[in-house]
């Protein structure tokens, strides 16, 4: 750290509370908190459609299943969302060296997306879709009803309109301060999440473009952009944890993100085999996305190098122990179960199965929930005034952390089983079974995924009480 | 592809990997999805033989000839422009570097007359699945051949100053590499496309 | 080995790289709205199928079926409903839904009309045309 940050440090600390550099930092907090109340909602909702698909009248006709799975996967990528403004507000700061352009539109942004977003989850659960899609001008645009982009075009608009306000406070704050590689990825990658998110306002009426550019929202945000968000914190953390030099971190972050995108990119054909596309996608979008495994590799490698070449012990080790979580179980999810159905000939019987939903449940995990976590993790203590917290309620952390990953692990396992059966039973046999007699023979996988959906849960509750723990304090 | 117009003994031999780790790792990758590329065109082609030999027998062998030399030629001139460089002859490497830049303009304009042809008489990436590789692989690798010359043009813009010298040519190795990689594919894909019937 | 490894060609190639391989994805993305007209001749999308579509999409019927093999896991895919059940089939189901049989999986009764109920079966019958390279693999989805 050169004299002058050293400085600039030291005298914020006289005023900010101690540990966060600067102070407008604390913004991060009320993000991060909602995060975690949302991701709890979420668990609570694939519960219910957990229950649903073993009791297929549960909560029916109050909350149907499309309901409870649009407020599931809507709550993932809105609690996801928190997780990123938060991380953005306490990493650009920090990485540009000076305070936040505007710490008060940052908190007008918090409270305008919360409140849009409980109304949001609100009309999905007290009026019925369509009135919902009426009252909220779906006639003028018609964009809801296709999945995970099912808001009505008010909220679409209000997303649109939070993530600029976003993005300005962080550009101007990155355009007056220190230019580090994590910050120009970081709002590279928020960038260009925004910008994508503009496809959700487009649908034809043909089926076929509307599915083409539908993805150009979820798979270049979830191959793509995102993955240079989550790069860039994996990478934030771990120059912060591993004492590591930064420049090291930042050349082996550009290699990852470049090796995501020349695989990505052109991989977003493995999901244009079946949907009325022409048939060279087969070949286009198996041969990139069987490379797309390989950025994740890296990163795992690079998680671990990096922890392994460290220069300093940090004394928050769950903040450690999710970094490295991270490498592992993005590479499993994304990249292994991901690679198991993007072949081609492969697809052509896993399409649409719960192999799909196998490799989402690991991936959205291990990539996107875990960073996040990762970022609390490391951030949260800090910005409650203590390098990390007491290891009594590390410990309790370390434990959920376990009991979180391999109830996915476990949800995974039987989502697969459930698929391959349903691949044997529906779509290879000789005397295929209808959709409904195949998931009789499914019942018990989906018994088992209900526990381990509950397993899940537990670890999550004890993920919050470790925000309670307080235990004996370091030093 | 070594030239032994220029006295070998003055070079640096102490460095094992040429060039930047950085593009070998772009290069394995762009290898990787050529040779998928390559095997999968041997898969579809071992199961429709006459398809790909009805089609293959509609190309001309004088274009992509002809192609292969100038690209052999711009790799030439780039690893004279490494030694020129090395040797701190820096008139004689940005020239070098401009023959490369000369042969790959002369590629694409001689890859562009036999794909206008192609395209002219209605040939699509949908017109069956030999055109469809024909297709996909001539042009990916078209967009390659760009994509190295202005890799070179780079290099041949920043040796203005006199960067490259002695041992710091990493600049010049590492675009000497790529366009290597990119003729390398080309021999390949003229070997498995054009030739081998 | 003792190859040089900078930050500014990492991040060189993650810039070209990028750019390089979207811009061959809009050229394939041109490509392929030039060629769906004739991939999916078809497939023909009526007035009805259109008003179709956006009850599909209102009543957010993906929540719970695939359609094309895309949406919720619950129900049976839809794309290729009208060869396996035909329309007379499809407006009977559901006017009849919910079955209310215990413990089964329940659809909702959306109150449509006879009109949209024919647009809904338009709809089903313009994806049932669209050329999906053949799949599902049979007629059961």
């Amino acid at each position: 750290m050169s004299n002058a940050s050293a400085a600039t440090l030291a005298a914020e600390q006289a005023r900010a509370p101690a540990q966060i550099k600067y102070r407008s930092q604390a913004v991060a907090k009320p993000y991060f908190m909602a995060a975690i109340g949302l991701f709890i909602g979420q668990i609570l909702f694939g519960l219910i459609i957990g229950l649903q698909y073993v009791k297929g009248d549960f909560l029916f006709p109050a909350i149907s299943f499309s309901t409870a799975r649009m407020v599931h996967t809507n709550l993932l990528i809105v609690w996801l969302l928190f997780g990123f403004m938060g991380a953005g507000y306490f990493l650009i700061p920090e990485e540009c060296e000076r305070e936040l352009y505007s710490p008060k539109l940052a908190i007008i942004t918090f409270w305008v997306f919360l409140v849009a977003g409980a109304l949001t989850i609100v009309g999905y659960l007290g009026l019925p879709y369509n009135v919902l899609a009426h009252l909220t001008g779906n006639d003028l645009l018609p964009t809801m009803g296709r999945g995970y982009l099912e808001q009505p075009l008010i909220t679409k608009v209000g997303i649109v309109l939070v993530a600029l306000s976003f993005l300005f406070n962080l550009s101007m704050t990155l355009l007056s301060g220190r230019k580090t590689s994590i910050s120009i990825v970081m709002l590279l990658g928020l960038w260009g999440l925004a910008i994508f998110f503009l496809f959700s306002f487009v649908n034809p009426n043909n089926l076929v473009l509307d599915k083409y550019f539908w993805w150009w929202v979820v798979h270049l945000w979830v191959e793509g952009v995102w993955e240079l968000i989550m790069g860039a914190m994996l990478a934030f953390v771990l120059v912060k944890v591993t004492g590591v030099d930064r420049e090291i971190i930042e050349k082996w972050l550009y290699l990852i993100i470049a090796m995501t995108l020349i695989t990505g990119i052109i991989g977003t054909g493995h999901h244009y085999f079946w949907i009325g596309t022409p048939a060279y996608w087969q070949v286009w979008g198996s041969i990139f996305s069987a490379l797309e495994p390989v950025p994740f590799f890296m990163m795992t490698m690079f998680a671990f190098n990096m922890v392994k070449r460290r220069r300093r012990e940090h004394p928050n080790q769950a903040a450690t122990l999710w970094a490295l979580g991270t490498g592992v179980m993005s590479f499993l999810g994304a990249g292994v179960w991901g690679f198991l159905g993007t072949l081609s000939v492969v697809n052509y019987y896993t399409h649409g199965t719960q192999l799909t939903a196998s490799h989402g449940h690991m991936a959205f995990y291990g990539a996107y929930a875990m960073v996040v976590l990762t970022m609390i993790s490391y951030t949260m203590p800090l910005l409650r005034g203590r390098e990390a917290n007491s290891p009594q309620a590390q410990n309790v952390e370390k434990l959920a952390f376990w009991v979180m990953t391999l109830s996915i692990v476990g949800i995974t396992l039987c989502l697969t089983a459930a698929g391959a059966t349903q691949v044997w039973l529906q779509r290879m046999s000789s005397a295929p079974l209808s959709f409904m007699e195949t998931q009789e023979h499914i019942m018990p996988l989906y018994w088992a995924r209900l526990v381990c959906g509950l397993g899940f849960f537990s670890g999550l509750m004890l993920y919050l009480i470790s925000f309670f723990v307080t235990g004996k304090r370091q030093d | 592809m070594r030239t032994d117009s220029l006295p070998m003994e003055d070079i640096p031999h102490d460095r094992h990997v040429p060039g930047d780790l950085a593009m070998w790792c772009f290069i394995l990758a762009e290898l990787a999805v050529f040779g998928v590329f390559f095997l999968v065109y041997g898969y579809h082609r071992w199961r429709d033989p006459a398809l790909f030999s009805h089609g293959q027998q509609q190309l001309h062998l004088l274009l992509p000839t002809l192609n292969t030399l100038l690209l052999l030629a711009g790799s030439a001139a780039i690893v004279a422009a490494v030694r020129a460089f090395a040797l701190n002859r820096q008139r004689s490497g940005r020239r070098w570097l401009m023959s490369t830049m000369l042969a790959g303009g002369g590629f694409l304009v001689l890859k562009a007359i036999e794909l206008g042809g192609k395209f002219a008489a209605g040939i699509t990436l949908s017109s069956g699945d030999f055109w469809m590789f024909y297709l996909s692989l001539t042009v990916f690798h078209f967009l390659h051949v760009v994509l190295g010359m202005v890799i070179v043009a780079a290099v041949w813009w920043q040796a203005r100053d006199g960067r490259y010298a002695g041992a710091t040519i990493d600049g010049v190795e590492t675009a000497a590499a790529y366009w290597h990689m990119v003729d390398l594919v080309w021999i390949v894909l003229f070997a498995l496309i054009y030739v081998a019937r | 080995m003792s190859a040089s490894f900078t930050k500014s060609t990492a991040r060189n190639i993650f810039y070209g790289g990028s750019v390089f391989f979207f811009l061959l994805f809009l050229g394939l993305t041109l490509d392929t709205t030039m060629a769906l007209p004739s991939h999916n001749a078809k497939a023909k999308l009526t007035d009805a199928a259109v008003r179709g579509k956006k009850i599909w999409e209102t009543r957010n019927c993906g929540g719970c079926h695939t359609l094309l093999g895309e949406g919720a896991y619950f129900g049976p895919e839809l794309g290729n409903v009208y060869v396996r059940r035909g329309p007379d089939f499809i407006k009977g189901w559901m006017k009849a839904m919910p079955t209310n049989v215990p413990g089964r999986r329940q659809m909702p009764q959306f109150h449509l009309n006879d009109g949209e109920l024919d647009d809904v079966v338009a709809f089903l019958k313009y994806t049932s045309e669209i050329n999906t390279n053949n799949w599902p693999p049979n007629i059961q989805g």
